[in-house]
């Protein structure tokens, strides 16, 4: 009963010591996130806003689509439209190509990795520098993310300080913090001053105004837009919202969620391009207006990629991103690699224990794990089902619907408490790998009732709890 | 390559159940004392916020506060520091050593310590460029939350606005936080 993410997983947790790191990290995060959300009396009035605006412009997205890029188009803004990632990458090198560009430095962009961005310009000849600090990190390593908002989650500072000293020229095994950063500042600050063009992705488009919105907390999307005369927006469609009160209501959400602080350093507003400067949008589909029709799986598109289900998540934290075959993690990225193509994503399925976690941290309340359980009911459908599963559901079947053989199975189990281990934990029990059985009980609670005793274990725990 | 007509249509195409859109605003948190919730989110996102005194000269606090800060960036009017002018360059590359910026904040937000800043310059590279950032900002125009603070912000018809929340910062290695990533190492809100 293994899956691709189960074998992965294994692999992960080798590294008992960093199994552990990883979990409790992240677990921080989720407490830091709580801790801000309880010092607001409006929370949940905010989650359950941002869901029915979410859930209003996706279902008007036409409407909000057509508003944005008009009004964007007015304020100067050369607005693209791009139906899938091919096209995307297309146009995005269309416009590097008529400006010459040789080095284009990157803010964070989701969308560039669901599009595949990097190795289509690095392979046409374009210098790309990711100018956030752990996605630079990822770059130099030649690695993909393995968490939306914090990359490089999954690396020790040794490990950084290691690549650092081949790459920077930094000092042999100094891994402080700090110290890396700083290097890595000074090495990222050369690249800005050298760049042709900039590329953000968008955190929000506000259809109202055309304002581009971009959140980061080292400035490095504002650093890059600020030096040189291009700046690309790279961003999908279901990202439009109404208006800036709307935006308000996600601005309070997003980095509580995110990282546990009440805001990024940095909310910054696209509205025009720079004087004498060029501002490209490139609008992205690439499957979103196909989910539109999707009832049962239309709410992924309400997500602002937060990473809160990630962090809250028991089976993310102690499997790690790279787990995951689909570029994003965590429950939400098993629900949109499923969209994105369910046969070749379903393995990112079993890494759920629908413990609902996620469904109440999310700041636009996603029903992420009923979407889970969703694609569970529909595995048989697209051919995916486990079949050792199928088995046993049959033999279920077959032993729930005759009682006499039902009750003669029970009144045997007890056996198994005294079979030697081998017969127990094998190869064939995946339950018993990792952790040990529970005892079946000398007597079914049938045949306790029947005597009498559940009343009286009843009558126990009532009188103990006096 | 596709275009807006025939992605909105397939759009228009593939929607089903419409929803309706919530009723706005939404009431935030209020606090007693707006300027004091101000100074101390500020402080705990790693800036610092200071109000000026009766009688006190805004050059020397500033002065004092960066007394290493050589090339300082400003155009404003308030101040006699500034070594250069954002607006007085042929590319904003001349802007690349600067200690110091001098910005004006337009609006504080007690519940995140942003501070609005429009681009009422040529070049607001200075704002993110410069190692440190001070931010000038009238203690009436403190608001309690976001949904006030987007209620009252003035683009002024300039290209681009930010909300600075402290200095930049970055916890990329191991969560260990480090101040000062790519932009300014400190923040310093004056308030007049």
């Amino acid at each position: 009963m293994s899956t691709k993410h189960t074998k992965a997983a294994d692999l992960f947790i080798e590294n008992k010591e960093q199994q552990v790191w990883h979990n409790k990290t992240l677990h921080f995060v989720r407490d830091k996130r709580d801790k801000m959300a309880m010092q607001l009396p409006e929370w949940e009035v905010l989650r359950e806003t941002a869901h029915k605006i979410k859930m209003h412009t996706i279902t008007h997205l036409d409407h909000y689509l057509d508003l944005f890029s008009t009004r964007a188009e007015a304020n100067g803004i050369q607005v693209h439209w791009a139906k899938d990632a091919e096209e995307h990458n297309q146009i995005v090198y269309e416009i590097l190509q008529s400006h010459k560009v040789r080095k284009l430095v990157k803010s964070k962009s989701m969308l560039a990795e669901e599009c595949h961005l990097n190795p289509y310009l690095i392979d046409k000849g374009i210098n790309v520098v990711e100018s956030d600090l752990g996605e630079r990190i990822l770059q130099l390593l030649n690695e993909p993310p393995s968490h939306i908002v914090m990359p490089a989650i999954h690396l020790k500072r040794q490990e950084v300080g290691k690549l650092f000293e081949e790459k920077l020229h930094t000092e042999k095994d100094n891994s402080d913090p700090t110290y890396l950063t700083r290097a890595a500042r000074a090495h990222l600050r050369e690249e800005f001053l050298t760049a042709d063009a900039a590329m953000t992705g968008a955190n929000f488009g506000v259809a109202e105004t055309g304002d581009i919105v971009v959140c980061t907390n080292e400035g490095n999307a504002d650093m890059g837009t600020a030096l040189p005369p291009l700046h690309i927006v790279t961003m999908g469609m279901e990202k439009v919202i109404p208006n800036l009160q709307s935006l308000s209501v996600f601005i309070r959400l997003l980095a509580r969620s995110a990282t546990g602080q009440p805001v990024t350093a940095y909310t910054s507003h696209y509205r025009k391009p720079r004087e004498g400067c060029e501002m490209h949008l490139v609008i992205v589909d690439n499957g979103r207006s196909e989910a539109l029709s999707n009832e049962d799986h239309i709410q992924t598109l309400k997500c602002i990629r937060c990473g809160a289900c990630m962090n809250t998540c028991p089976v993310y934290r102690r499997s790690g991103g790279y787990s995951y075959t689909y570029f994003i993690p965590g429950p939400i990225g098993i629900n949109l690699g499923m969209l994105h193509a369910p046969k070749e994503y379903y393995d990112n399925l079993s890494a759920c224990s629908l413990c609902y976690s996620c469904n109440n941290v999310c700041p636009v309340k996603i029903d992420l794990a009923d979407q889970i359980y969703k694609w569970r009911q529909n595995l048989d459908s697209f051919g995916k089902a486990d079949p050792m599963k199928k088995v046993m559901s049959e033999g279920m079947k077959f032993m729930f619907e005759r009682p006499a053989l039902f009750r003669t199975g029970l009144k045997m189990a007890p056996i198994v408490n005294h079979m030697p281990r081998p017969l127990i934990y094998n190869g064939l029990n995946d339950w018993g790998k990792g952790r040990e059985l529970p005892q079946f009980a000398s007597e079914s609670f049938a045949a306790l009732w029947k005597k009498g005793k559940v009343s009286a274990a009843n009558q126990k725990r009532s009188n103990h709890e006096q | 390559m596709s275009n807006k007509a025939a992605i909105i249509n397939r759009v228009k195409q593939q929607i089903r159940t419409q929803y309706d859109m919530p009723v706005l605003p939404i009431k935030g948190i209020e606090y007693a004392d707006k300027i004091a919730q101000f100074k101390e989110t500020l402080r705990a996102v790693g800036g610092e916020a200071v109000e000026l005194k009766q009688g006190e000269d805004l050059d020397t606090v500033i002065s004092l506060h960066y007394p290493e800060a050589k090339t300082i960036a400003s155009n404003l009017e308030d101040t006699t520091l500034a070594t250069i002018s954002p607006d007085n360059v042929n590319s904003a590359h001349d802007l690349k050593n600067i200690d110091l910026a001098i910005v004006r904040g337009e609006i504080g937000v007690a519940e995140n310590a942003c501070v609005w800043v429009p681009q009422l310059m040529k070049e607001r590279v200075i704002c993110f460029i410069s190692e440190y950032l001070v931010i000038l900002l009238d203690k009436n125009s403190v608001v309690n939350n976001m949904h006030e603070a987007y209620e009252q912000i003035n683009f002024h018809d300039s290209c681009f606005g930010v909300f600075i929340s402290g200095p930049s910062k970055t916890a990329d290695i191991e969560q260990a936080l480090v101040v000062g990533a790519h932009g300014p190492k400190g923040v310093l809100v004056i308030l007049l």
